[in-house]
């Protein structure tokens, strides 16, 4: 039995704030008491692979027992005997092959720069800034127009940054939760490795599933580690980015809970939307620590939910329509791809979008039709970059 | 139950560019990456699941070269009870029947009840190696097998055929079964698993000729661009307007 699970005194906060216990067979309580009087656990009538890390459960324990770490060795035990979900066998098998959870060679990994003119680092080369896209930006067609906002956005900072191109490799965030340890033990070796290969100021991400690996779990890195929310806001109060333009609408964020709950990150993104001239901020009446999980983290984005109860994204959006806004705001990738499934879903396209804080501030500053209109745009903007620094 | 498999270490080439070297008889291979043939990925599976209601062991073949240990190991991890890695001298230019002699030659002598192949290889595709290795071994054989049981001595096995039709044999063992993908749900290697099989077993044949080749690859070349085919451009939106546009003009929606 795990020594973690002793301090647990059966209260309950756990289940009672679990996102997921609602609508699948998944009870932490009830698991960790099996494992207390050790019963064995076995996760098909468990929900273990329900979880979505979260986190609630953790923030929520009076004792501290760290829960979510007990599920991921659950669920490292399925990965050791080899008999998983068959997504989730192709999605680790592909990370380990490409790269990526996606299935996609390393060759296409910087197509969605789609010719635009970034710098990419090779060895020994130094940046201020290193944007690490990370895989659903880079393969995803939807979130890849995050990774291009993000790209128009920064340009316009006139900062030195660069990317990895194809170098760049998956973070492990999500392996690590599916529970294939050593494989994430060989990614944070890699990637460490590869990172020494430049002298990087700051390294950012676009998606807080990244970030919290590499701020949390990575040991080794000798340079700053933030999310994109941070270094954009921290660019506006510089003065370096002027939202100019407007968007005029009526906008509800929601916390990623890799930004919030697990890094305690929650006024970035909101301080950020509220620079935009014309934006009407809403909250969600769960928001920040209590904030409804879209079901996309814990490596949920590949494992399908056994159960038929009305999906959590689902919820999410139709607290939306309540609150009658236009755009659902997020900071994570997976986030927008899991609610704007349940846009569909719900048929709620016609009323309400889902977007990228990083989207909108590309929308206000007119930057993508600036892009469109004036093709020697991107050089302009490098050649403006260079000479600022 | 003593079963062998015989499996292949293959590049994947759903999406990746394939070149063909200044030789004009051999990939590329420095930018592809490479894993168990998907076939034989299920003939193993077939085995470790078979091994799980019967005792036994697991030996898994492969003619290769060096790098072929990662497919070995992954099928160590995975269960199997050791491994045999052939490399002929003149590896570069085996066709299959030289590949099935090179196999004969050491399955011969395992005393196997049964033996499991891919049905075919993603890479040269000819089918041709589990069927010629039976011959050579002298027992039957039956290709593309979706289902397998075995019982008292006999296997009972149902084929794929033309046209959705169903064959089922039964067949005295010993006896070679070339295993068709969709048989089972192969299972994961962990990493860690991966790094505990090299404790395992791992017996390398080297310093051998392959002899007997039939079979030459005289040209390797990419089939002429056709005339007919359309290439459309643009963005997602655009492009999937233009093929509706296309699709719909035929009939076809």
């Amino acid at each position: 039995m795990n020594d973690i699970l002793f301090g647990c005194i059966q209260c309950g906060r756990c289940t009672g704030g679990c996102p997921v216990s609602v609508r699948s067979a998944l009870n932490i309580r009830k698991l960790i008491y099996r494992s207390l009087i050790k019963i064995k656990n076995k996760s098909k009538d468990l929900g273990i692979w329900e979880c979505t890390t979260c986190s609630t459960c953790s923030i929520r324990c009076p004792k501290g027992v760290d829960v979510v770490d007990y599920i991921i060795d659950l669920r490292s035990d399925e990965i050791e005997r080899g008999k998983v979900q068959p997504q989730v066998r192709d999605t680790l098998e592909s990370v380990f092959k490409f790269g990526n959870p996606w299935g996609r060679i390393r060759e296409k990994r910087a197509d969605w720069l789609e010719g635009n003119g970034v710098r990419i680092l090779q060895p020994g080369d130094k940046t201020r800034f290193l944007y690490f896209v990370g895989c659903t930006p880079c393969y995803d067609t939807r979130t890849q127009e995050i990774a291009r906002a993000m790209v128009r956005v920064l340009k316009t900072a006139s900062c030195d940054f660069a990317i990895l191109g194809i170098q760049e490799t998956c973070c492990g965030n999500e392996v690590k939760r599916m529970g294939e340890v050593g494989l994430f033990e060989m990614l944070v070796e890699e990637n460490t490795k590869l990172f020494k290969k430049f002298d990087i100021g700051t390294f950012f991400t676009t998606s807080p599933h990244c970030f919290n690996t590499f701020k949390n779990e990575y040991i080794d890195l000798d340079f700053v580690i933030e999310h994109y929310t941070t270094l954009i806001n921290r660019f506006i109060k510089e003065g370096r980015i002027e939202p100019r333009g407007k968007f005029e609408k009526r906008v509800v964020f929601h916390d990623p809970c890799f930004l919030g709950k697990q890094n305690d990150i929650y006024e970035e993104p909101r301080e950020l939307l509220r620079s935009v001239p014309g934006i009407e901020l809403f909250e969600f009446e769960r928001s920040r620590e209590r904030s409804l999980c879209c079901e996309g983290g814990g490596g949920r984005m590949w494992v399908e939910t056994e159960s038929d109860e009305e999906r959590l994204a689902v919820t999410r959006v139709k607290d939306a329509a309540v609150l009658e806004v236009d755009v659902i705001a997020t900071a994570c990738p997976f986030c927008l791809l899991t609610l704007e499934d349940a846009v569909k879903t719900s048929n709620l396209e016609d009323s309400i979008k889902v977007m990228d804080i990083v989207e909108i501030l590309d929308e206000a500053l007119g930057l993508k039709d600036e892009e469109e209109r004036v093709p020697e745009y991107q050089n302009t903007r490098s050649s403006d970059s260079k000479q600022s620094q | 139950m003593n079963i062998a498999v015989c499996i292949k270490r293959v590049p994947e080439t759903a999406e990746a560019a394939v070149n063909i070297d200044s030789s004009e008889k051999h990939i590329i291979p420095d930018q592809l990456v490479f894993d168990i043939n998907e076939a034989d990925n299920y003939a193993l599976e077939e085995a470790l699941l078979l091994r799980e209601k019967t005792e036994g062991d697991i030996t898994l073949f492969t003619v290769g070269s060096k790098e072929s240990d990662e497919v070995i190991k992954m099928g160590l991890a995975k269960g199997a009870t050791r491994g045999v890695r052939i490399t002929p001298e003149n590896l570069d230019n085996l066709d299959a029947y030289a590949v099935a002699k090179l196999l004969a030659e050491q399955v011969k002598e395992g005393n196997f009840d049964l033996i499991l192949t891919g049905c075919i290889s993603s890479d040269v595709g000819n089918s041709q190696v589990g069927v010629t290795l039976a011959e050579l071994l002298g027992i039957p054989h039956a290709t593309l097998v979706i289902k397998m049981g075995i019982e008292d001595g006999f296997a009972t096995v149902q084929r794929e055929l033309e046209g959705g039709l169903l064959e089922e044999l039964k067949i005295k063992l010993p006896a070679l079964f070339t295993i068709q993908t969709g048989i089972n749900e192969p299972r994961y290697a962990s990493i860690l698993g991966i790094k505990r099989a090299a404790q395992k077993e791992l017996r390398v044949i080297e310093n051998i000729t392959a002899e007997g080749m039939k079979a030459e690859v005289v040209k390797m070349y990419y089939p002429p661009v056709g005339k007919m085919a359309e290439i459309l451009e643009g963005g997602v939106e655009e492009v999937s307007g233009k093929l509706c546009e296309i699709l719909k003009g035929k009939g076809l929606l």
